[in-house]
């Protein structure tokens, strides 16, 4: 059999990982997480359907066929989609009761995003189709990572509470997309024989960080998601046009004060 | 090797610490609540204990006490004064801090954020960290502006009451949103 060709400890931990996939999907189905999240439920089943799918592709044309590479690709494509909405959609409900600091947000993710892969794009250059996916997969993981870390930074800086439950899971994807950036990128930097040499060490250490990140969400999901009709205190949109220049035109005051201390000449008493 | 390779492992490591701070447990953060509670103790505020800075660092002191020729007691004196000072302006940049934090809470109640209002302000804060390093070593060094404190303090009490005004309708509104928010819950019990 064709799944056979790929060693062993990549099936063992490719096992794990839809074994954890699967325990994550029932735990939110069980406390009733589900309706609360649905793109992230159905990011965790359409991983659970790529593995099964990969499973029966491997089987039936061999891994290193490049007809099953593209395919392999394309469902890692759909996925990656998938974990992006699942993320914004964390995110969206986190920062609901805050519409300003949600637009702020969604513009930090445009931004940030804009300038991570125009990075990207000027430092990549693979030698051959395969190794520009790699390349593009890394390129996107950067990108995510970047995205949402910056966002939490934002979050951070409002004092905005995040329900725990939220936070790991959001700590999960960022933590498995920066792994993946620096497994691929030590890979590149410490071996020089070409990619496809080191394919089954870059499958085992992705497939073990992204085990790492299951069972993050595995503790995330042990308890039914906080209600989501938090209110709080809002202010109208002209008072924040009103005091907000009001509040910025006193801290200018005060660092140019702070600025004359410093200017002044020194003088003993 | 490939400088652009180092780069990007560097660049993902850093993005790993920063996560590991922004989801580290935030009980130094500061709350909104404990914010708000700044507008009900207006009188605590260091700013308002300025003139009687102003008299323990006024120079007619340091003049007299030379004029009696103990310089080892103005010696004293100063440093005393200056340590005093130094705490008064560590009080003056918490209050900056709180006031900061409060501009910040605004944003979060409000319904739309300007970009370049909240970028102006991040913009201040760091700037007003660096001067106040700066500042901050000048006293060290022994050199004390005061007249000058004297109306960066008026700066932070003026800013102060404007924001206690504002905070106050802001707690009202939050005791309201409280209260909705119990009866919702209350309603949400009560559904089969």
């Amino acid at each position: 059999m064709a799944m056979s060709s790929l060693p062993l400890s990549v099936q063992l931990i490719w096992a794990c990982s839809t074994l954890a996939q699967l325990m994550v999907l029932v735990l939110l189905f069980m406390k009733g997480n589900s309706r609360k999240v649905p793109f992230f439920t159905a990011y965790i089943a359409l991983n659970i359907c790529q593995a099964g799918f990969l499973l029966v592709l491997y089987s039936i044309s061999g891994i290193s066929s490049a007809h099953t590479v593209a395919i392999a690709w394309v469902s890692e494509c759909i996925t990656l989609l998938a974990q992006a909405l699942a993320a914004t959609e964390i995110l969206g409900i986190t920062l609901r009761p805050y519409p300003g600091i949600w637009g702020l947000g969604w513009r930090a993710i445009a931004v940030t995003s804009a300038l991570v892969v125009i990075v990207v794009a000027l430092t990549s250059h693979g030698q051959n189709v395969q190794e520009r996916l790699f390349e593009l997969n890394r390129g996107y993981h950067l990108t995510f990572a970047t995205a949402f870390i910056a966002c939490l930074l934002l979050v951070r800086y409002y004092s905005i509470r995040v329900p725990a439950a939220y936070k790991m899971i959001l700590g999960g994807f960022c933590f498995n997309s920066c792994v993946e950036v620096l497994i691929y990128t030590f890979i590149q930097i410490l071996f020089h024989e070409g990619f496809e040499v080191h394919q089954p060490t870059w499958q085992f250490l992705t497939t073990l960080s992204f085990v790492a990140a299951l069972f993050i969400w595995m503790v995330a999901l042990r308890k039914p998601f906080p209600a989501e009709d938090r209110q709080i205190a809002s202010l109208s949109d002209s008072e924040y046009q009103r005091l907000s220049p009001e509040i910025n035109e006193h801290l200018r005051v005060l660092n140019e004060k702070l600025l004359r201390l410093w200017k002044m000449e020194a003088r003993q008493h | 090797m490939n400088p652009a390779f180092l780069l990007l492992a560097g660049f993902a490591l850093v993005l790993l610490i920063l996560l590991g701070l922004v989801l580290r447990d935030p009980r130094r953060l500061g709350k909104p609540d404990a914010d708000l509670s700044l507008s009900e103790e207006p009188d605590r505020r260091h700013v308002t204990y300025f003139p009687q800075m102003r008299q323990a660092l006024s120079a007619e002191d340091f003049v007299f006490l030379s004029s009696l020729g103990s310089r080892e007691l103005t010696r004293r004196v100063r440093k005393e004064r200056q340590r005093i000072a130094l705490a008064f302006l560590s009080c003056l940049r918490s209050d900056f801090l709180k006031l900061w934090r409060l501009a910040r809470v605004i944003a979060s109640m409000s319904p739309q954020v300007g970009m370049a209002q909240e970028f102006a302000r991040l913009r201040l804060g760091l700037v007003f960290y660096l001067h106040y390093e700066m500042v901050r070593v000048k006293f060290l060094f022994g050199f004390a502006p005061l007249p000058e404190l004297g109306s960066l303090s008026e700066v932070v009490s003026r800013l102060a009451i404007r924001l206690e005004t504002a905070m106050n309708e802001l707690g009202e509104r939050a005791a309201l949103a409280a209260k909705l928010a119990s009866s919702l819950d209350g309603r949400d019990l009560n559904t089969p």
